[in-house]
């Protein structure tokens, strides 16, 4: 008996090992190789385990910032994630906090809503946008920011769901509650007891939109607007290595930041407290942002 | 002088009627208690009162003056949740200045009334603290001092004590109460548990299925309950079958004097509800009901001793002074007060089988 539950003890230690070892190589090893195809000066066909700490080198990297485009579709894809963030939450918050308080019944209708966008491909919906507004509102689609409300809805499941676990994380109702029997109109309540409470969920949820934004290919290239994430694509067909070296680094970055946000999120005062990013990425049935191009 | 008035003040939620026209009249400085199970319609009136409900019609008043549409921020009431309410973002110190700061009063003078504040409810040295580093109780004392730091002209309490443990919920309870009385201060306290309200209370209302069944002081309630309901909910009641006869109800042979029978006609099948205490066992079988004794509750002061009678197979309980306690098993007279007795009149089933025994 003693020597099963040892085994069985050593089996429940070795396989949880195992599988983060195998996750890890899957994730880690194409990096790794994107890293040296972009980063080393080495012939690709000579790439091998004797020269891995060989002529490693950020030119690649460097080549990039100097071309033209680079500059004016990264301020642009930042104008838009920035437009995108603050629409989604001047959007969503009331809209949440709405269904939250007043509709709880209207909820599963507004989740469903809220995840089309995942189910319905970006190509689709474009093809709407074209179909649509273009022969009727031509000066609106005309606009680099006209991709503004489309990407509100393209990042709707992500951000949702994000603002949603926050407001289901407090006692919204309580809190308005008291913070009227103390005197405070609607606006008050908003600012000074609700908004500060869903301070992490309002930044993972801008966060995601960020991502959404810098990533989105599809929209941007139907629409020909000159994003980021085209500029990505251009320069990557023009220089292999110069393309996948500006991948990585946005790679790099983006999980930059969102370790720096998760510990942003979790500050002094704030434990128990859900709708951080963590959990928004873990909980629900989304995990991972997947409008990257 | 009437502090807050509600004038038939009826509520109704799609289908269920929450309030059937409620009228109460709360005295200045008086503690008055609303009691009742879930669902009776307290909670409604209180959620009135503050504002956060509006009536489908009738008045509420407050000094006199209607304040039916006045919105809960401008009502001046302090109010302390059920569940835990204090802003999760916001120091001790920043929770009780929160209804200061909204009514835009100077910052030393706010500082004062928030030590004031504190002191009141003893939790000056956790000024700094969020309110997840403190237990359920101090969070509710802080949601008390809250409430009550912009001097409110009343203050409600929605059932403030329920999510706490027992033995805080004493303490709490009385500090409340020394608050309350301390500060003069008008409260409408909203409670299912019936303890809470005798303790507490200047007046009990307590109310069943969105109606109010009695208005009186603890002692009134729980002595002379005006219907079967009230007998029922507050304190424990015996129930015992029988018949009325003129002031009098007969439990097959057996005559108890019931001064509340006098108000059914005679011959009518009825429950007849008594309290534990005003049953008394008695030595001479023919001095009261014969039954066996099928348990014993030692309680410390009285010892409650259930009776299965003979006459209909009833239980009963019957409280009796520490001392020689019967054996289980043992056969035993009950003699039955009914002085403070309450009528209710039997099903159809019931008189039946009562009048044939009879």
């Amino acid at each position: 008996m003693a020597q099963v539950g040892l085994a069985r003890q050593r089996l429940a230690r070795v396989v949880p090992t195992l599988v983060l070892v195998v996750a890890a190589v899957f994730f880690i090893a194409p990096l790794l190789s994107m890293a040296r195809f972009a980063l080393q000066n080495v012939q690709v066909f000579q790439l091998g385990t004797s020269n891995l700490f060989k002529n490693w080198s950020f030119s690649e990297v460097t080549r990039a910032f100097h071309e033209p485009a680079f500059g004016s579709t990264l301020l642009l894809s930042l104008r838009l994630a920035l437009g995108t963030v603050l629409l989604t939450l001047g959007l969503l918050i009331p809209t949440a906090l709405l269904v939250h308080v007043k509709l709880p019944k209207a909820r599963a209708a507004v989740e469903f809503f809220t995840l089309l966008p995942y189910m319905v491909p970006p190509i689709a919906l474009v093809a709407g946008v074209i179909g649509f507004i273009r022969p009727n509102a031509r000066w609106f689609v005309s606009s680099n920011y006209s991709l503004i409300p489309f990407y509100v809805v393209l990042a709707l499941p992500f951000t949702y769901r994000s603002i949603d676990a926050g407001i289901r994380a407090i006692d919204v109702r309580t809190l308005i509650d008291a913070s009227r029997s103390l005197g405070a109109g609607w606006g008050t309540t908003l600012r000074r007891a609700l908004l500060p409470n869903l301070r992490s969920a309002i930044i993972s949820s801008s966060f995601l939109t960020a991502t959404v934004v810098l990533g989105e290919f599809t929209m941007a290239q139907v629409l020909l607007k000159r994003t980021f994430p085209q500029f990505l694509a251009e320069f990557g067909r023009k220089e292999a290595r110069g393309g996948i070296a500006l991948a990585l680094l946005t790679l790099v970055a983006t999980t930059a930041l969102l370790g720096l946000l998760t510990l942003l999120t979790r500050r002094k005062g704030a434990t128990g407290r859900r709708g951080g990013l963590a959990e928004t990425l873990t909980a629900g049935p989304i995990t991972v942002p997947s409008e990257r191009a | 002088m009437t502090a807050l008035s509600f004038h038939g003040v009826r509520k109704t939620f799609g289908p269920t009627v929450a309030l059937y026209g409620l009228d109460l009249d709360i005295k200045d400085g008086e503690m008055i208690t609303l009691l009742g199970p879930s669902g009776c319609g307290k909670t409604t009136a209180l959620r009135i009162a503050a504002g956060f409900e509006f009536a489908d019609s009738g008045i509420v008043e407050v000094g006199g003056a209607d304040i039916s549409g006045t919105p809960a921020h401008r009502r001046n009431m302090g109010m302390v949740f059920q569940s835990y309410s204090l802003f999760p973002n916001l120091s001790v110190a920043q929770n009780i200045d929160f209804g200061l700061r909204t009514r835009k009063i100077d910052k030393p003078q706010r500082q004062k009334r928030v030590n004031e504040m504190l002191d009141l409810v003893q939790l000056g040295e956790f000024a700094g603290r969020y309110p997840h580093q403190l237990s359920g109780g101090q969070q509710q004392r802080v949601a008390l001092a809250r409430a009550l730091a912009p001097q409110p002209q009343l203050l409600l309490l929605d059932e403030p004590l329920s999510a706490l443990d027992a033995k805080v919920r004493a303490t709490l309870r009385e500090e409340i109460k020394r608050i309350q009385t301390e500060l003069g201060i008008t409260t409408l306290f909203v409670t299912h548990d019936q303890d809470e309200a005798l303790a507490i209370s200047d007046r009990i209302g307590v109310m069943s299925s969105g109606r109010l069944e009695q208005l009186g002081t603890p002692t009134e309630v729980y002595r002379r309950p005006s219907t079967a309901f009230v007998a029922r909910f507050v304190g424990s009641m015996n129930e015992l079958r029988g018949a009325v006869t003129g002031d009098s109800v007969d439990v097959l042979s057996y005559r108890i004097p019931v001064p509340a029978a006098a108000q059914h006609a005679t011959g009518t099948p009825v429950l007849l509800l008594v309290r534990p205490e005003d049953f008394e066992l008695v030595t001479e079988p023919d001095q009261g009901l014969s039954g066996t004794v099928t348990g014993v509750t030692f309680q410390g002061a009285t010892t409650i001793v259930g009776v299965r009678l003979d006459v209909l197979d009833q239980l009963v309980n019957v409280e009796t002074r520490a001392g020689a306690d019967p054996v289980i098993g043992s056969r035993v007279a009950v003699a039955v007060d009914g002085t403070r007795g309450v009528c209710e009149p039997a099903h159809v089933v019931v008189a039946a089988v009562s009048t044939t025994a009879a």
